[in-house]
């Protein structure tokens, strides 16, 4: 039992969500004139190949420091988890946690889960799809939330800037802490969330109870 | 066997599982939302051109505040700083962290501004019914631009920065980080405000004539 838009033929408009009969793979959208395909094409290959950039820069970005505190003249450079620990030390623990899981936990589980997936939309799997939808929205929404602590080494380099008695500077860990977050934020933007449900649709169902054109919910 | 739709305009298409729905109708206020993943379908929204036009005016004019006037400062036996959005960009550049300048800079200024523009032009066109085709591609860009907007990112970051600071040193709040609260409501409301289903509807029609 079929229902989706891709087996009737139809397409809907990534931009101004315009449903259309597909003439063509791509064609172009009559009402916002863009030109778009059933599914985004490559959207796994996209989607891999940015989540892969992105666990490349994963690595160096932890292991170098973030940002050097000079006090006094004297340098001390601190890696993401060593920022975690001194807060820890000093029993900043709400700070610790949101640092924690902004910059250490998310753009891990993002990848993770980015990799989950991808795996998904290729076979059948034990979540349900409706779960699989919502770990995509969970990968979609904290996409920029990443960015965090990026903004938050330059804006204590502009601020804390009292010359020899104490200052911060911005060290190299910075540049691919970003380019990590823009990547995985690349990676939710090619992965097409359809596929999920045509892998879905693709292993034998066993419940033929759906209706052929569901009634939407309105709330 | 499924039915053809009697007419593409009575079907809505769910952009996250493809399922192909009835056009649902709710009244201004209302959301419709797809049954099987319970992605948000399209909803509609109370005098959407007045309030985007009032918001994104509102924003744009505190742009300027925002960017230029210091947020945050430090003082410290006798020494004083403060920097505001513009000058996180302009020390990063002088230390040679181009990437992470132009990351800042994209994220926290230039997307928020086009994307202001273009809610505020799109309001005053679909309200004055000067609709013409430029504006295609104003609203393309404002939504792709919807997702990469980091305002608010940008302001928790702040709010981290002083909690860190407050440790290190005395801490002075200026008029930046006010202007970018402001700012910071006037660009959620725009996407609050902006109805997309309104907008590419009364376009399709202004086109078509
Ligand atoms: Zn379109
Ligand atoms: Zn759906």
């Amino acid at each position: 039992m079929k229902t989706n838009a891709k087996a009737m033929g139809l397409g809907c408009c990534p931009c101004c969500h315009k449903v259309v009969k597909m003439q063509a793979e791509t064609q172009q959208c009559p009402r916002c004139h863009r030109s778009f395909s059933v599914r985004k094409i490559n959207s796994l290959s996209h989607t891999f190949a940015w989540t892969i950039a992105a666990l490349v820069m994963l690595v160096p970005a932890n292991l170098y420091p973030m940002m050097i505190y000079y006090t006094l003249g004297q340098p001390e450079a601190s890696t993401i988890l060593e920022g975690i620990a001194t807060f820890i030390q000093f029993g900043m623990y709400p700070v610790a946690i949101v640092i924690f899981i902004a910059s250490f936990v998310v753009p891990l589980a993002k990848i993770i889960g980015l990799f989950i997936l991808m795996y998904h939309a290729k076979r059948a799997s034990k979540l349900t799809v409706k779960q699989q939808g919502q770990l995509y929205h969970i990968v979609e929404f904290l996409g920029p939330w990443s960015m965090l602590d990026v903004f938050v080494v330059a804006i204590m380099a502009a601020v804390v800037n009292l010359g020899f008695l104490s200052s911060i500077e911005a060290a190299k860990g910075i540049t691919y802490f970003g380019l990590m977050v823009v990547f995985t934020m690349l990676a939710a933007e090619s992965f097409d969330a359809r596929l999920l449900w045509d892998a879905q649709d693709q292993k034998p169902k066993t419940d033929d109870s759906q209706s052929q054109l569901n009634e939407a919910k309105s709330r | 066997m499924a039915k053809p739709a009697a007419s593409l305009n009575n079907i809505v298409v769910c952009r996250r599982c493809d399922a192909v729905l009835s056009k649902p109708k709710i009244e201004p206020g209302q959301k419709a939302t797809c049954p099987g993943c319970s992605a948000l379908l399209y909803e509609l929204k109370k005098n959407p051109m007045e309030r985007t036009m009032a918001v994104s005016l509102a924003g744009l004019l505190l742009f300027f505040p925002a960017i230029l006037l210091p947020m945050i400062g430090v003082s410290a036996a006798g020494t004083h700083n403060e920097a505001s959005l513009i000058d996180c960009i302009i020390i990063l550049l002088n230390t040679d962290y181009h990437i992470v300048a132009f990351i800042v800079f994209l994220f926290t200024i230039a997307i928020p501004i086009v994307h202001l523009l273009a809610a505020f032009y799109i309001a005053v066109a679909v309200h004055f019914n000067k609709i013409s085709q430029s504006l295609l591609v104003f609203f393309r860009s404002y939504h792709v631009l919807d997702s990469w907007t980091m305002l608010h990112v940008f302001f928790l970051g702040v709010v981290v920065s002083i909690y860190k600071i407050v440790d290190l040193a005395e801490l002075t709040v200026g008029g930046g980080l006010m202007s970018f609260v402001l700012l910071l409501i006037c660009s959620t409301l725009v996407s609050v405000t902006l109805d997309h289903h309104y907008v590419w509807e009364k376009m399709e029609q202004a086109l078509e004539d």
